[in-house]
């Protein structure tokens, strides 16, 4: 208890600059706990994400029906001539125009509603108004609503037929109107809460210094707001790529609009396991990239935030 | 008078937080407001600021009425209890910051910031980030940002009330002696007695959201206006049905002539030593002794012993 007396006794002194992001092991817990901890999670994640990745991995390079057996040089021969194939499988015209259009389009709907994000949690965080409530529970609709019937919401408003008459039919305009819609939540809730701990002081103080609302927005508020952003951008992005139900409808059936999620979708409905094992694989890989290259940078940004 | 305030009110819903406050604070001066919490004592000074928009009064800072001028522009230097750094910038940017918002030419900007680092102390600092400060670095950090715009008046939110102890009296004895330097006229609050009788040489009781005295220190201490003034100023005991400063009183043996009583109990805090003693009205007063007056008069619980006012 004589270390937690001290820690409470200097709340605002910061720990030296080398151990910032090192806490000090807690005292007050036995780390017998957290190892048992630590060995169930490892277990989990297995079993539901690393798992099924690594088979859907193997199926794509063809891994696991070929290699039983051989020996170690053959066995080295079959996965270059698999990769080949792998390959050969995700660079098909219509691969790699589905996994671009799937690419520009997530990218583009992420970076969209990282600015709306902001702008939206802006306004629940600071304004006050009466039906508040109401724009909270909107938000958290796209969670809760099954992504096919917000493709058929989109497509009796914006399908041939549309009654508001803005037909977006087998166009990307319609596929990025779905892809803005379930991706929302994501970048405001993400925000949301960054923004909501922010004191104001920071910002009195820039205002008192002569700094006028779009400059301590520009150089206060937004730096503090960079990680969330970025992370908020991860998710959104990862969830755009691997949207489906929600653009099948109005995204029609012709190749323009095929993204890479059609694509795949498409592959199985014919039977070509391998081919729609390598595309999901690739789709995989970019989206880990990008992923771990936002949280990365969000990471970089925060460090020099810590308080 | 450098800042001048006249009937500010300030009130959130029905509740009265400012309440017709008229003052003067002279030019050059270091005042301390002090009072408890919630005697509104902060609210004034972001009233000064603009921070806070007032209900009634006027502002006159310098000669010049503030009252409808926009924060950005009452050059004012506002120091917050939580140093309110930006953190995502450089000790030197923070610094830079006011003069970087004024359009300054970049060498005026680097002479003025290389000025205010050595005045506070943080030359080694300069490219670090306010994380990798201190409590007391990042008040100095806070101290010269507010300080670069050269204000006509520094404010002080509570200065050292997020430091621990050691610092703290380290930081205090740092700020009388900067604001002797450059006196600029400024205003710290504080709830701390202490802290405002060896910081300030003006001092505005609060409370209530009044004013309850101004003055100077030594003054307000030796002659406090109202009871909420002496009692918050220094403790105090009730003798013949007054309040009094417990190092008023002193003890004799029994029969000196004056009021006599029984000792009940006897607290020693290192040099000071306390008294108190039962009287035969019912009354039980505390007496504050040094060590070597309670050694020479060689009482304990249960004594005689007779009590009066010193001379």
């Amino acid at each position: 208890m004589g270390t937690r007396v001290s820690e409470d006794a200097a709340p605002t002194e910061a720990p030296p600059a080398d151990s910032r992001w090192r806490r000090p092991p807690s005292r007050l817990y036995s780390r017998a706990g957290f190892a048992g901890g630590a060995t169930f999670v490892a277990g989990y994640l297995s079993l539901i994400v690393l798992i099924p990745i690594a088979a859907l991995v193997a199926h794509g390079f063809s891994l696991g029906v070929q290699t039983g057996g051989w020996g170690a040089a053959f066995w080295h021969w079959h996965v270059h001539a698999d990769f080949r194939s792998f390959w050969t499988m995700i660079t098909r015209p219509a691969a790699v125009s589905a996994i671009r259009l799937s690419l520009w389009l997530s990218l583009s709907v992420a970076a969209i509603n990282a600015v709306m994000g902001v702008a939206i949690a802006w306004v629940l965080v600071r304004d006050r108004f009466r039906a508040k409530w109401a724009i909270e529970a909107l938000i958290d609709l796209p969670f809760a609503l099954p992504t096919i019937v917000v493709g058929v919401v989109l497509l009796s408003l914006y399908g041939m037929a549309s009654p508001v008459g803005i037909n977006l039919f087998e166009t990307w305009m319609g596929l990025m109107v779905a892809l803005l819609f379930v991706t929302l939540p994501f970048s405001v809730r993400a925000v949301q809460p960054v923004l909501a701990s922010l004191d104001g002081e920071a910002e009195a103080a820039a205002k008192s210094l002569g700094a006028g609302g779009v400059r301590t927005f520009v150089s206060v508020v937004l730096p503090s707001l960079w990680p969330a952003m970025l992370g908020g951008f991860g998710l959104a992005f990862a969830r755009a790529v691997g949207e489906f139900g929600s653009i099948s409808l109005i995204a029609g059936g012709v190749g323009r609009t095929t993204t890479a999620s059609s694509y795949i979708f498409n592959l199985t409905q014919g039977f070509l396991w391998g081919d729609a094992a390598a595309v999901s694989t690739a789709l995989l890989v970019l989206s880990l990239a990008v992923l771990v290259s936002s949280n990365v940078l969000a990471r970089r940004v925060a460090r020099r935030l810590a308080p | 008078m450098s800042i001048s305030l006249s009937h500010l009110t300030k009130r959130y819903g029905s509740n009265v937080v400012v309440d017709d406050v008229s003052v003067e604070i002279p030019e050059g001066s270091l005042t301390a407001v002090l009072g408890p919490s919630g005697s509104g004592k902060s609210t004034l000074l972001k009233l000064i600021s603009g921070l806070e928009t007032l209900d009634q009064g006027r502002v006159v800072i310098e000669g010049d009425d503030v009252t409808n001028v926009d924060p950005r522009h009452r050059d004012i230097g506002f120091c917050f209890q939580h140093y309110a750094p930006f953190r995502h910038m450089t000790v030197s940017r923070n610094i830079a910051f006011g003069l970087r918002v004024r359009k300054q030419p970049r060498d005026v900007i680097a002479a003025k910031v290389a000025e205010l680092l050595a005045l506070v102390k943080l030359e080694n600092k300069a490219n670090a980030y306010p994380a990798q400060l201190s409590g007391g670095e990042r008040q100095r950090m806070a101290l010269a940002r507010a300080l670069a715009i050269e204000p006509r008046v520094l404010l002080l939110d509570e200065p050292f009330g997020a430091l621990d102890a050691l610092v703290r009296t380290e930081l205090r004895q740092w700020v009388k002696e900067l604001h002797q330097q450059i006196k600029v006229t400024t205003v710290l609050v504080t709830h701390d007695q202490g802290e405002a009788m060896e910081v300030a040489d003006q001092l505005l009781i609060m409370h209530q959201g009044r004013i309850e005295q101004d003055g100077h220190p030594t003054d307000i201490y030796e002659r406090p206006a109202t009871e909420f003034v002496q009692g918050f100023l220094g403790p105090t005991t009730i003798f013949k049905g007054s309040a009094v400063r417990p190092h008023a009183l002193e003890l004799e043996g029994p029969g000196a002539g004056a009021i006599e009583g029984a000792v009940t109990s006897i607290v020693e805090l290192g040099f000071e030593v306390q008294v108190t003693v039962l009287l035969s009205d019912g009354s039980m007063p505390w007496v504050q002794l040094s060590r070597n007056e309670y050694a020479a008069l060689g009482v304990g619980v249960g004594s005689r012993i007779s009590i009066r006012e010193r001379d």
